[in-house]
């Protein structure tokens, strides 16, 4: 990692990035980018950038023929063209205008290995991954199968209340506020797909007709309320179990003048009514059901899914992970985003952290809470209860006492033992339904909330994931965005989404006995007990 | 004697530890103390203390509920099923999520308390029909209804509550039976149980297991007054 330290009229920013990546690509993950109208080849000229100072790599021929003499004297530079080699300092005299749309971190994105050479006309694909918190878009070109660029921003139905059943319940009381959740994504979506043909194609208009098909995965409220309709099916419990159709009945308004006048609307139909397309979607990136039986995938966020894979039947289900591990209902918790820790360590009986970017920290994000609350239970300042031996008070224990923001307070525990408790409830649960134990596993993904930052040995000390050797643990960031990406790029398309979803046998766990037992067990901050003890009593 | 045992299981409830509050209690079992004056001197006494705690602490810890509601119910079972002759039972009271709810855990720490507390809970589970928890509540010849809804179209809707005020109503049982709601939405509008016709509501699982308690004295004392 190096520092570059940006100058702007906002101030002075510091960023601690990958060595190797040009300044362009530094920023596009943060909300100070440059302006770019090409894809980074140096084409548009658009983001110049003047260098104060640090290790750079030599100016390009596209820099050469893009700036003056004299402007290459002052320290002008191309921001697509500069790459970084050592500690580097910057003026970034006019930055791109703010959007809420930022690139995905390149290390997070999987390698694409195929594209569809045969197509001929509208060559562009969307895969997007629509979150209940995070819309996560990417435009590839299906011929070449190659990855154009990546978003991900904001799901702004938030103004309908964080929560999904919030947004359910808006949809399902009034056909206007149902309309307009619908119409809020859909104009989210088409922002951050023109953001990326204005940035890194450097044409918008034109390309957008370029553009063949959209492929759109999320949990099933999510597409129910994209669709504009299923509120009232999804609020009903009789309704869980089966597929629900989610489609929107008009696409007029996708294929309108300025959207996608030639894109087709792709939407497999998620599993269940809490079981969405996504997990499909990480199945399919993770290659689940083609490895070993007692393969366990979680993914995690405010609705966890899960599904464990026997050789013959994939057992999936959800529970309510909780926003905990998103950070929200966490006093000082956030989205793994700039200034989030997301890691934490015990060097000398003092906590060091480290956030993303590098910057002063802001909160916590799901990974650096786990480290936290694994690294005070085992220093003894946390009991397994979950109590503090003593009690900080209503601003909790902070890790740094310079950082307030480093506070971990005891409703902070709470929330955060619930959500584990009911994902590691629920994947004994599945393991009972499969007749597996713990000690069958092969293989254990995690997507989701985490990305690849979680401390698998923190996770383990905390009960949050089982003992198992952590050879057999796989973290994956962005999993249900490859899984679209996947089938964006294969000639079977939806078909691949179709072919997971009929091994798949669902779970609702609410309805099993058993469960509630289980998830009470498992809320003590302790390892999982790999042999199992349920039901043996003193 | 008595007292160290005390000690040893409040610590262990304290601490949620299950298996030392079980370790406790087979000591004490061990030692020859009988299982009522565990049930009635030890567990009871845990139980009403937690409740009085937990009007104290406004940050109560909800995994700490589960977890002490689970000890104490747990242990109850097992000496109950010791005891020389069955104990006597304070009330009785059907308990279950309302149509369309599967948030079932609410009312899992009210049973566990009232279980302790030596109220038979009959459990209806969960999305019951505002029919079933009436018949049941007759069938089980309840004192009280209680019923448990997470979200607010669930509490409000015509499903619930008001469904069950509106049969009680209507087949004359409005003096036979109380009926008293908890959830997250009656705690943000603390009002709303009228609204939905209940007489009573509570903020969470351990207060709900106290104001059933007073309901079912409520309806007892009013039956021994008519049989005056």
């Amino acid at each position: 990692m190096t520092l570059l330290v940006v100058h702007s009229r906002l101030g002075k920013h510091r960023f601690e990035v990958a060595k190797g990546l040009s300044v362009r690509e530094a920023l596009d993950i943060t909300a100070l980018r440059v302006r770019a109208a090409c894809g980074g080849t140096g084409a548009c000229g658009a983001c110049v950038i003047h260098l104060v100072g640090g290790e750079v790599s030599a100016p390009t021929v596209a820099e050469y023929m893009k700036l003056g003499s004299d402007e290459r004297a002052a320290g002008a530079r191309l921001a697509c063209q500069v790459r970084l080699k050592g500690d580097t300092e910057i003026r970034l005299d006019r930055p791109a205008p703010p959007s809420p749309w930022k690139s995905i971190p390149l290390e997070n994105l999987k390698p694409l290995t195929h594209g569809l050479p045969e197509l001929r006309a509208h060559t562009l694909g969307v895969a997007i991954d629509l979150g209940t918190t995070q819309i996560r878009v990417s435009l590839l070109d299906r011929r070449s199968g190659r990855r154009i660029a990546t978003r991900r921003g904001p799901n702004p139905q938030g103004v309908f209340g964080a929560d999904i059943l919030n947004r359910l319940e808006a949809a399902r009381a009034n056909p206007a506020h149902a309309a307009e959740l619908a119409k809020l994504v859909r104009t989210a979506i088409l922002r951050a797909v023109r953001d990326i043909l204005a940035r890194d194609i450097g044409e918008v208009k034109a390309m957008l007709a370029e553009i063949g098909q959209v492929f759109i995965v999320g949990n099933t409220a999510m597409l129910a309320l994209l669709g504009g309709r299923g509120a009232d099916t999804l609020l009903d419990p009789a309704n869980w179990q089966g597929a629900i159709d989610c489609r929107p009945h008009d696409v007029t308004p996708w294929r309108a003048k300025g959207a996608l006048p030639c894109a087709e609307l792709v939407m497999p139909d998620p599993v269940a009514g809490f079981v969405g397309s996504d997990l499909v979607a990480d199945l399919l990136a993770t290659g689940l059901t083609e490895g070993p039986a007692g393969a366990l995938l979680l993914d995690i966020g405010t609705n966890t899914e899960i599904a464990l894979w026997d050789g013959a039947t994939l057992h999936v289900t959800s529970v309510a992970g909780g926003p905990a591990f998103e950070g929200s209902g966490i006093r000082h918790g956030m989205a793994a985003e700039p200034g989030a820790i997301d890691s934490v360590c015990s060097v000398e009986n003092h906590y060091r952290w480290r956030t993303i970017g590098g910057g002063a920290p802001q909160g916590f994000c799901g990974s650096g809470l786990v480290d936290a609350i694994a690294l005070l239970l085992a220093d003894g300042r946390l009991k397994p209860s979950g109590r503090f031996a003593s009690p900080p008070g209503p601003d909790g224990y902070p890790l740094d006492p310079n950082h307030p923001n480093t506070a971990i307070t005891g409703p902070d525990i709470d929330a955060f033992q619930r959500a584990k408790a009911a994902t590691a409830a629920a994947m004994s649960q599945l393991l009972i339904q499969a007749g597996m134990t713990w000690r069958e596993l092969r293989r254990l993904c995690v997507c989701g909330a985490f990305g690849r930052t979680l401390h698998l040995g923190h996770a383990q000390a905390i009960g949050l994931l089982p003992a198992v050797h952590p050879g057999l643990i796989e973290l994956h960031a962005e999993a249900a965005l490859a899984g679209c990406e996947q089938a964006l790029l294969s000639p079977g398309g939806v078909q691949c989404f179709d072919a997971l979803t009929a091994k798949t046998k669902t779970i609702n766990l609410s309805l099993l006995p058993g469960y509630e037992d289980r998830y009470i067990e498992h809320l003590r901050l302790r390892p999982i007990a790999l042999t199992p003890t349920t039901g043996q009593r003193p | 004697m008595l007292d160290r045992f005390i000690k040893a299981y409040n610590e262990a409830v304290f601490e949620t530890d299950k298996e030392a509050a079980f370790t406790a209690v087979n000591t004490a079992l061990a030692e020859g103390i009988p299982p009522e004056d565990i049930v009635f001197k030890i567990v009871i006494p845990a139980v009403e203390e937690m409740m009085s705690n937990i009007t104290k602490d406004p940050d109560a810890n909800l995994a700490q509920h589960f977890m002490t509601a689970q000890i104490a119910a747990e242990v109850t079972e097992k000496m109950l099923e010791k005891f020389e002759h069955p104990p006597e039972i304070i009330g009785r009271v059907v308990i279950g999520t309302a149509h369309g709810d599967l948030h079932s855990l609410g009312k899992r720490i009210v049973m566990g308390c009232l279980k302790a507390l030596m109220v038979e809970a009959t459990d209806l589970g969960v999305n019951v029909p505002a029919e079933k928890f009436v018949d049941e509540a007759i069938a089980r010849d309840a004192q009280v209804i209680a019923m448990s809804a997470m979200m607010v179209h669930t509490a409000t809707g015509e499903d619930g509550a008001c469904k069950v005020r509106q049969i009680l109503k209507e087949r004359g049982l409005e003096q036979r039976f109380k009926l008293i709601v908890g959830g997250a939405p009656y705690r943000y509008d603390t009002e709303l149980y009228q609204a939905v016709g209940a007489d009573s509501w509570a903020p969470d699982g351990v207060n709900a297991a106290r104001a059933i308690i007073n309901l079912i004295q409520q309806v007892k004392h009013r039956d021994s007054a008519q049989d005056i």
